[in-house]
């Protein structure tokens, strides 16, 4: 038989890429595709900034030795530069409808913000008495995971702040999960829940450049990336997570977006007030936000002026995209209601009188279980 | 050409240091390195987020072999400026290299194996103390460490090169199908890949061989 053509040779190896490109494409395909799916909504109006949900967190998921500067829930004051330091201008997530990935950046440690060291020995058993005081060792930190805490933006009197909870938002679309050459990312099928096999994940890092949110940390003593798991070892016991359960603000709803009677599809398909952060990355969150109404503005003359938002629209477009301003006006409809003294289905929803509509399904009580 | 290991009188502990004098009668042979193709890599994010151009930075890499009856030595050298030795923050990557050996049939060099035609790694990194992996794969995204490795290594770097000498017994054991095996005047086929860490290379984006070349232990 003839030796075959350079060009036979060329379009050969051209046909086998565009095969394992299929492959390639249909393996991922599989990975996301899930039979339900978890989600969770914020409701940002209630938001205090307590960090119990972040504490909550740490104290179960991150204390190990490696995972120092993990947070994988945070809360941080909007407008601000966020966790990791400036996350929204660092890339990732993709562009169009076809889902072509947008390259970016790897968030440092510092960006996080490293683990603090107290001179705890000093002050306790130093010996110094009033002499010392309670610091951080070594070199004064310049940046940490609350550092522009209460910043916030605008002038006096119309000066203006919110707290933005964050976790992983276990996106229908994962970039990480698209990016990841192993295969080691995976979606729940029976309930979306996103999550890094350990097993498979050998530190590459390319999930932490994809992901939008920057929710991804390198764990350097085990080498291999990790993130929020939406407590699943808690949500198969059907306790809703940990940062939910112990939010005292009555903020977190947790369920099915397939389940008609979850206060999560009541808030996001039905009144559709709640809403993806950051939509236009094109990974299409699970985690939903309900936009947050400021006290009215104050006019020059000291007057209340109720023209213009405090908080500029232009603002909370950026962070929600254009339907928020839809969903402003319905929150907005919906209180005038029960200022009037009519019912409102949403207002009741939102205000949460019995603690524990906020996780429809997920009614078991922890304490009441055993863990093994 | 075919890379041919001679029979040499050595023990493991002579040659597996890259500086012994038992390499210097050794001919080295120079591999043309290239950058793996990016229309290969298995996740849509490299291909958009790298240029082929500016990945696979080792373009070049000089490779030595021996054997003594018992355990078969390949000694790589290649040119970089800074070592980089550990993940010191999320965002650096430490150098390696691999030796690639097909253990059933002959699959392309750029899809590491395919199923049912394995091919098996000997996968050296600066932060693994020098204790090669074994690793094992079936295709692009397949890539297992096996339980045990039976891989030994000594490496150095200075004055701007890697030496890195990989030796294996022959003869391992483990399981039969994540291991090349080995045999005097049986020819096999050789692969090599480098990733240089200072340039973020890690997973697929690396430099590698291009093609299969012979590999045969000689008499």
């Amino acid at each position: 038989m003839a030796d075959k053509t350079q060009q036979q040779l060329e379009e050969e190896k051209k046909k086998r890429q565009e095969e394992l490109a299929r492959e390639a494409k249909a393996k991922k395909e599989q990975l996301r595709t899930v039979d339900h799916q978890l989600a969770m909504v914020f409701d940002l109006n209630k938001c205090l900034g307590c960090q119990t949900c972040t504490i909550a967190c740490k104290t179960l998921w991150t204390r190990e030795e490696g995972m120092e500067y993990m947070w994988w829930a945070t809360v941080n004051t909007q407008p601000g530069k966020g966790t990791p330091k400036d996350w929204e201008k660092m890339g990732g997530g993709f562009r169009g409808e076809f889902k072509e990935p947008i390259a970016g950046q790897l968030p440092l440690v510092d960006d996080f913000g490293a683990a603090w060291e107290f001179n705890y020995d000093e002050v306790f058993q130093g010996g110094k008495g009033n002499g010392v005081y309670l610091k951080v060792k070594g070199e004064e930190p310049k940046w940490g995971p609350n550092w522009d805490e209460d910043q916030g933006g605008g002038q006096y009197p119309n000066s203006f702040y919110f707290y933005l909870p964050r976790i992983c938002n276990h996106c229908s679309y994962p970039a990480c999960l698209e990016a990841c050459p192993r295969n080691a990312i995976y979606k729940r099928k029976e309930d979306g829940i996103t999550l890094i096999d350990e097993k498979r994940c050998r530190g590459y890092r390319f999930c932490m450049e994809a992901c939008p949110y920057k929710k991804i940390y390198f764990n350097h003593v085990k080498k291999v990336a990790q993130k929020c798991i939406f407590c699943f070892p808690r949500v198969e016991k059907k306790v809703p997570p940990a940062c939910a359960r112990q939010c005292p603000g009555r903020l977190r709803f947790v369920g099915l977006l397939d389940d008609e009677t979850s206060p999560v599809y009541k808030l996001v398909k039905e009144w559709k007030v709640a809403l993806p952060l950051h939509p236009e990355t094109g990974t299409e969150p699970n985690v939903y936000y309900v936009p947050p109404l400021a006290p009215p503005r104050f006019n020059e003359r000291g007057e209340i002026d109720e023209t213009k938002p405090r908080i500029p629209l232009k603002y909370l477009q950026y962070l929600f995209g254009d339907e928020v301003e839809r969903a402003l006006e319905t929150l907005k409809g919906e209180m005038a209601k029960t200022r009037r003294g009519e019912k409102s289905e949403l207002m009741d929803l939102l205000i949460v009188y019995q603690w524990k509509e906020l996780f429809s399904h997920l009614t078991q009580d922890p304490a009441e279980l055993r863990w093994t | 050409m075919a890379i041919k290991a001679k029979k040499v009188s050595a023990s493991l502990e002579e040659l597996l240091d890259p500086t012994s004098g038992q390499w210097s009668g050794v001919a080295g042979e120079k591999i043309e390195m290239a950058a793996t193709p990016l229309a290969n890599q298995p996740s849509e994010y490299i291909k958009a987020s790298r240029d082929e151009k500016k990945i696979g930075k080792v373009r070049e890499l000089e490779v030595k072999c021996c054997h003594n009856g018992g355990q078969v030595f390949l000694r790589l050298e290649w040119a970089d400026e800074a070592r980089n030795l550990e993940v010191t923050e999320t965002n650096t990557f430490p150098d390696g290299a691999g030796v690639l050996f097909p253990i059933k049939d002959e699959p392309p060099i750029d899809e590491m194996g395919r199923k049912e035609e394995r091919v098996n790694a000997w996968y050296w990194r600066a932060d693994f103390a020098d204790q090669p992996k074994n690793v094992w794969a079936e295709g692009l995204s397949t890539t297992n460490y096996s339980e045990e490795s039976f891989i030994k290594a000594k490496s150095r770097w200075e004055n701007g090169k890697w030496q890195v000498v990989l030796a294996r017994n022959l003869a391992v054991g483990g399981p039969p199908d994540e291991s090349v095996k080995l045999e005097v005047g049986k020819p096999t086929k050789i692969g090599f890949a480098v990733w240089e860490g200072g340039n973020g290379e890690r997973a697929g984006v690396k430099s590698f061989s291009k093609e299969w070349r012979d590999f045969e232990l000689e008499a």
